[in-house]
Parts: C-alpha cells; structure tokens; sequence
C-alpha cells in the first residue's frame, strides 16, 4: 500500500503536468480536443492524491512503524482518534494533506463551474494545477511521507503530548480548509487578468469562495485560540506567535477584501485594490506556511524538520513578481472610472475599513519580521512578542470596532450631517449612558482597565446601531406587508441574506472584542504551594485542596489528579480536577486544565507541581467574560451561514444579467466568441 | 480637512497609547514575566507569563527573590540582557534603531489616510465636475412612507443586493 501511495504522488505530479500544458495550450489555440483530454486531469489528480492519503492513513491504523512518518508522530497504544488526526501532525503529512484539500476544491470548482465559464475556468484550473505541482513536487522530491525505515522499530515515537487533544481533529483542517480556499478566488483572479475578463464576474463567481474560506479560517483561528486556552495551561488564549500572526494575517486582509469587493459589485470602482487584496490574502497563506516550514522564526508551532525555508520562499517570490507583473501588465484594463459622491458616505467609510484592517494586518506583518530586519541592519537578533502587538493593535482595534458601527448606517453615495445626526444619536446616547452606569462599576486603576472601559462604551455603541438597523428595517417591512414585527425581521433578513447575515457576523465580532477587553483587564490569578484541607481565595471564591490520586491510563501515560472543591460564599459550586499527565519518553509532563465556563466568568484551575507528600502547587486564574469570545464565534459562524444561504433573487438577477449579454452578443455586428456567462 | 484633523488625533492618541505604558504601575513579578522571554532549552519562544515549564516556574521563583532582595524591575530585566542578550526582551526597546518597530505600523496607518484623503479628494472633484451640483442629502426611505410607494420600496427591498 505504501508503494501505492508512492506511485500515486508520482502519477498526480506527471498528470497536473499534463494537465496544465494542456489546459494553457486549449486556451491559446482554441483546441477542443485538448480541453477535452485536460479536462479529466483535475478529477485523477484527486484521486491520485486521495489514493496517497488513503494509504497515509492506513499505515497509521495498522501501526506499520517501517514508514519514517508512523514511526514519528504515532505509536500502538495511541488512540484511534489520534492516529487519524497524527497524518497532519508533522510536515510531510501535512503537505500532503494541503495537497488533499487543494485537489478537493479544485475538483468541486472544476464540476461547478467547466460548463458555464469556459473562457476563464480553463484558466484558473491551470492555476490550481500550478499550486498542485508545487505541492507533489515537494512531497515526490523532498518531504515523500511514505520514507521507509530499513529496520523498522516495534513501536513508534507516538504524537506531541499537547498536540493529543480533541482540536488536533479539528483546528488544523478547519485552518486548512481557510488557507488553501483563498486559492480558489486568487486562481479566478489571475485568470481574469490573463484572459482580460476585468469586470467583476470573477469577484461574483467566487464570492462564496471567499466567504466559505474567511468563515474557515476566522473558525480555524478561534479553535485554535479555544485549544491554547484549555490545553497550553497559561490562563490565555492568543498568544501572538509569529504562526498564530500567519493566520491571522491572512483572515484580516481577506476582512477588508470580503468589504472593499462590495464597492466594486455596487460601483465598478477599485479594480486593482481588489485585485491586489487577493493577491496578497494568498500570498499571505502562503507565508504563513513559509513561517512554520522555514524554522526561520521561532514558534512554537514550528515542525520539528523545518527545512523547506527556501524553497517556499522561492514560491512566494514567483507567485508575487508573477502577480504583480499581470497587474501591471492589466493596468489600463483595471482602471476605473472613480468616483465619489462625497466624503460621508458608505464607500468612504468602506475605504477607512480597509485601511484600519490592512494597517493591523501590517502591524503583524511588521511585528513578525522585524527580528529578521534587526538581525539583518544591527546583527542583533530580537524578540517581538505579545507586549508590542497588545500596545500596538489594541488602539488600531479600537478604532476598527468604532467602524464597524459607523460603516453600515451610513449612506451610501452621500450623508448629510442630518442623516448622521439621525442615525448616531441614538447610539451615542445608549453608549454614553452605558459609559456613565459602567463607571460607577468598573475599576480604573491601570491602562488594560481604561482600555477595556472604552471598548465597552464602543461594543454598546455598536450593537445599538445595528439592533437599530433591524428594527428599523422589520418595522418598515412589518408595515409593507401588513403582518408582525417578527414576519418582517423574518421577512427583512430572508430577502437581504448577505446585509444582514453581515450584521449578524458583527454582532460576533462586538461579543469577542468584550471577551478580549473583559478577559485581559479583569482577569486575576493566584498560585500557592497547598497542603490537603487548605485552601486559597480569589475572586470571591474558595479552593480547597482535596486530595491526590494517580492513574494509570495506558502502558505510556499516568495521570495524576487533583480535586479541588470550589465554594462561594460556603456554598460548594464546582470540584475541579487538575490533572498532570506524564508520557513515557517524553521530558516534560502535559498539564490538563479543568475548567468552569460560565457567560460572567471562567475559573481555570492547573495543577502546577505536587510532591510526594501530596503536597500540590495550584495556579488559579479567575477569568471574565472568556465564554462570550466562544459564544461570539458561534454568531459569526451563524451569520456566514445567513450571508451564503442560496439566494432565488440574487439566482434570478445572475441569469437576468446573463439574458442581457447573450441578447449583446447576438445583436452584436461581429461573430461571437463563446459566450462569456457571468 | 476634517478627515485630516481626525487622522492626526488617532494618530496622536494612538502614539500616547503605545508609549504611556510606564505612567501605570502593576504587580512587579507579573511585570517582569510580561517583559522577559522563556530561555528554556526546548527553546518554546514563550514569553514567561504565557509558558508552563519548569525553566519558567524557576524563573518566576527568582524573579520573587530578587525583588525580595531589593532590586528594581528594571535592574532584574538589565541582569537578564546582560546574560542572555537583547533577545531575553519580550518587545523591542522603544529607542535607537527599535523605536521603528513602533513607529511604523502607525506612520503606515498615516500615510494610508492621507493617501485615501488625497483619493477621496480627487474622486468627489470628479464627480461634480461630471455630473455637476449633486443633490444635498440621499435620504432613506421613511420606514412610515405613504403606502402609494409602499409596492415600489417593496421591490426595491427584494432587488437590493446587499
């Protein structure tokens, strides 16, 4: 099976060889015979790749340690569970499962769209194809998961410790399926630009990809956050690792692409910001895969063989001079006719949007590199770690949330002062008074608490401009169609999916920066050497030591358990049960949190250190409001869902427009070329 | 000119935010753990506060017994430079060659306002050139509007595309 998977990495590099030569050559000569034969290159691709991972993950499940990467990052007292998830846990695996999603995608577009776009998806598959290349080149000639071991060993080496966790199964693929979306619409676009297709048909045809990716990578970067938060032990959740700052990157940039695209749709304005904006989401992609790759950067997120620094630096030097060079080339074809109708307006809100969003996205950006810039200008190598990225990003974050009210109930094309004077009122009172009842509450005795003070004043603010916009637009609806204020909420977010599916996603975005704000001022924590029966105080509650057992789990790891009972005010609320793990072979112990979530607070509990005598370190953190970051990204996730539900009436307009160009063409006076449906 | 005015306050409130660190004071131990990376030999690239191994509980032990000793905060970060170099710091230093760390990003910020006032500028001269005296005010739709326009701003609610 192993030899299998061998081949069948070879046979799908020969064939995404194939297949772009002759998708590039169809399109130059007009050759249906080789678009036809191209034409199945997308589908053996796939099932080549799929063919490689099948047996990937059957050398994991029958434990067969003669290949290098089982032995590595599996062993046979590992969990099912775990021996699925450890086909990504080191680099090969996850190359080759970068490949597997890639290849998916392409598949899907390639069934969805070869019928009814023919002049650019020819195009665009040959771009996927490109990036497909590169990825079975790297797993043919440089990273092959299927090395074999001349004397294969009994048992492997087994996965990180902290990587066996539920969200192994989950972060990684959800962030996966983000990063190597984004090359969906990036192929679109270069195809636009080759084929001179510069109206925004490549932005409709992959607006849904754009948001499926954001809303992967948007989840992929909160699951991970929620993985840090239970698993690394330190009372956190977002530590601002150069490989946390890669995928956010990405996931911002995209933010303001999803937002200035809207611009373009509504006034044909802004071609090549939105170009560019593509371009640099997935370039920004790859540059995080270039972070963990290269071991250029200390992360912790780094793969153990981090060698492929240059080679994936390559890639983005190409990727980028090729881009830039199209644009450039396009420029004349790209320039629009801008114009504005005045300063207030939604577009020029829109325009400051993307400015705060790509100025924390070069924050980061900055932040990241900047050890390379110093080693490379003083010789000094340094650390950029999260107190520059907190005293940086927090006032730009401040100002994006303003935004992110003020935005949406601006008009588009022109605003009076009385139009803002009518829509911000409201808000800026409900959010003064809010500010006024806060500060009767609220401690002020350092910068985070300030901070956190202001940020709430603006959440208040910018949830009343949004219930605002709903219920004005449901009464208004209401009134129409005769029936209830819910029929026209009902009605109002039914024939608006993507306004208000927006709405619904900012509302999100507000409960995280509050859970952000809450968590990083308010939060406190104790750490204390206990005997059983004594107790420490935090937070207004008591945690009493109770007793010590240990267990062994399996032939590799033993756990030792704490239990603590938790008491307010005398009464027992919750018993936490800290644990330690211990794995054989493994220098350091695992920690286990136990954790209480509730909506006002969290309280996390670690099990620091114990000695023999059953004495036990206790680290305690009380935590605030960590629950509504969580609850924040299920309404993200909830209004992405509104936002790329089928639309009949958008359905209805798509084929209107396509009417229209057909009707264009068979009036025109020279022969048509095929007909380029939107 | 109002956009100008309030690119040049954010600027300036966003400047004192970064560098008013000091003005607040806070618990020492967790000062330090904020300022000071982890030197465990894992090499993790943990800052202290956010890393659980053993090298940084005993790294939080000491920091406890030289502020119990009489050192400053600053004197115990200055003992680690001296020992482990500049890449002990958590952040750069905010002087010399570091300050453009921090002052990039907003100088970027900036010059992107600017540069999109200047665009803003030149799109609006455009369009009253072209099109001449725009109306004052684009007025949303009473959500009361008489029920004659009633059908009309029903189609246009359905036929709105975002």
């Amino acid at each position: 099976m192993n030899a299998l998977g061998e081949f069948a990495l070879q046979l799908g590099l020969a064939t995404s060889i194939y297949g772009i030569v002759c998708y590039l050559m169809a399109a130059r000569g007009n050759r249906i015979d080789l678009y036809l034969s191209a034409d199945k290159t997308p589908l053996v691709v796939w099932a080549c790749v799929m063919m490689a991972s099948i047996a990937l993950w059957k050398a994991f499940l029958t434990d067969d340690f003669s290949v290098e990467y089982v032995w590595a990052y599996s062993n046979s007292q590992q969990n099912v569970f775990y021996k699925l998830a450890s086909f990504w846990g080191g680099q090969k695996g996850s190359l080759l499962f970068w490949t597997l999603i890639l290849t998916t995608y392409m598949v899907i577009v390639h069934s969805q769209y070869r019928k009814k776009h023919l002049r650019l998806v020819p195009h665009a598959m040959a771009v996927m194809l490109v990036m497909t290349v590169f990825f079975l080149g790297l797993l043919n000639f440089s990273t092959n998961p299927f090395e074999l071991i001349p004397l294969p060993p009994e048992d492997g080496r087994g996965l990180n410790p902290l990587l066996q966790n539920y969200w192994m199964v989950i972060h990684p693929p959800t962030l996966y399926l983000g990063y190597v979306g984004f090359t969906v619409p990036f192929a679109f676009a270069i195809a636009a630009l080759i084929t001179k297709n510069l109206d925004d048909g490549w932005i409709r045809l992959t607006r849904k990809w754009a948001l499926i990716s954001w809303f992967f990578l948007c989840m992929g970067n909160l699951f991970g956050a929620q993985w840090a938060y239970v698993e690394l032990g330190w009372g956190g959740y977002w530590a601002w690792d150069p490989v946390e700052n890669a995928a956010f990157m990405p996931l911002i940039v995209a933010t303001a692409y999803l937002h200035s695209i809207q611009i373009q749709e509504k006034k044909d304005m802004m071609k090549v910001w939105n170009m560019s904006l593509i371009l640099l989401t997935f370039v920004m992609t790859i540059f995080g895969t270039f972070i963990t790759r290269s071991g250029l950067i200390q992360s912790v997120h780094t793969f153990d063989e981090a060698t492929l620094g240059f080679i994936f630096l390559g890639f983005l030097g190409v990727i980028i001079a090729f881009s830039v060079f199209l644009i450039v080339k396009r420029l004349p074809l790209l320039k629009s006719e801008n114009e504005l109708d005045s300063f207030l307006s939604r577009e020029s809100s829109f325009l400051f949007n993307n400015l705060v969003l790509l100025g924390i996205g070069f924050a980061t950006f900055w932040g990241t590199i900047f050890p390379i810039i110093s080693e490379a200008f003083r010789g000094v190598k340094i650390t950029v770690g999260p107190p520059f990225y907190n005293q940086v990003n927090v006032p730009i974050g401040m100002v994006l949330l303003a935004l992110v009210g003020i935005g949406p109930v601006i008009a588009w094309r022109k605003a009076t002062w009385s139009n803002l004077k009518n829509s911000f009122f409201k808000p800026i009172v409900t959010a003064g008074l809010a500010g006024v009842g806060l500060s009767f509450f609220l401690p002020f005795t350092n910068k985070a608490e300030i901070l956190a003070y202001i940020t709430f004043i603006i959440c208040v603010f910018v949830l009343t401009t949004i219930v605002l916009e709903f219920s004005k637009g449901a009464r208004a609806r209401a009134q129409i169609s005769g029936g209830t204020f819910i029929e026209g909420f009902g009605s109002l977010v039914w024939h608006n999916k993507r306004r208000y599916g927006g709405y619904v996603v900012h509302v999100g975005i507000v409960c995280i920066f509050a859970g952000i704000a809450a968590s990083s001022a308010y939060s406190v924590d104790a750490q204390k050497v206990l005997k059983i029966g004594e107790s420490l105080e935090l937070g207004g509650y008591t945690f009493t030591y109770e007793k010590l057992r240990v267990r062994e789990a399996s032939d590799v790891k033993t756990r030792i358990i704490a239990s603590m009972g938790v008491f307010k005010d005398g009464k027992r609320v919750w018993t936490a049960k800290p644990e330690k793990e211990f794995y054989k072979e493994q220098n350091q112990p695992v920690s286990e949190v136990s954790l209480r979530s509730t909506f006002i607070e969290d309280l996390y509990v670690i099990l620091a250190d114990f000695r023999e005598d059953e004495t036990a370190t206790f680290k305690v953190y009380v935590n605030p409001m960590v629950w509504w970051m969580w609850f924040g990204q299920m309404v993200i996730a909830l209004g992405t869902i509104v936002c790329m539900w089928p639309d009949k009436q958008e359905e209805r307009r798509r084929l209107q427009r396509v009417r229209r160009q057909e009707a264009v063409f068979a009036a025109g006076p020279a022969a048509p070329a095929p007909a380029q449906q939107e | 000119m109002k956009i100008k005015k309030i690119l040049v306050y954010c600027g300036v409130l966003s400047l004192f935010l970064v560098f008013s660190s000091a003005a607040f004071g806070g618990a020492l131990v967790a000062d330090l753990e904020n300022a000071l990376m982890c030197k465990c030999d894992d090499k993790c690239g943990k800052v202290i506060i956010n890393c659980t191994c053993d090298t940084a509980n005993q790294t939080r032990l000491d920091f406890q017994q030289h502020l119990d000793s009489g050192m400053t905060v600053d004197q115990i970060i200055k003992m680690h430079v001296d020992k482990y170099g500049e890449t002990v710091l958590s952040a750069p230093s905010k002087n010399g060659f570091n300050l453009t760390a921090w002052i990039t990003p907003f100088a970027a910020i900036l010059g992107g306002g600017f540069g999109i006032r200047k665009l803003m500028k030149r799109w609006v001269k455009r369009k009253k050139t072209s099109a001449g005296e725009a109306p004052d005010s684009i007025e949303e739709p009473s959500p009361t509007a008489p029920s004659k326009y009633a059908r009309r701003l029903q189609d246009e609610l359905d036929n709105l595309e975002s």
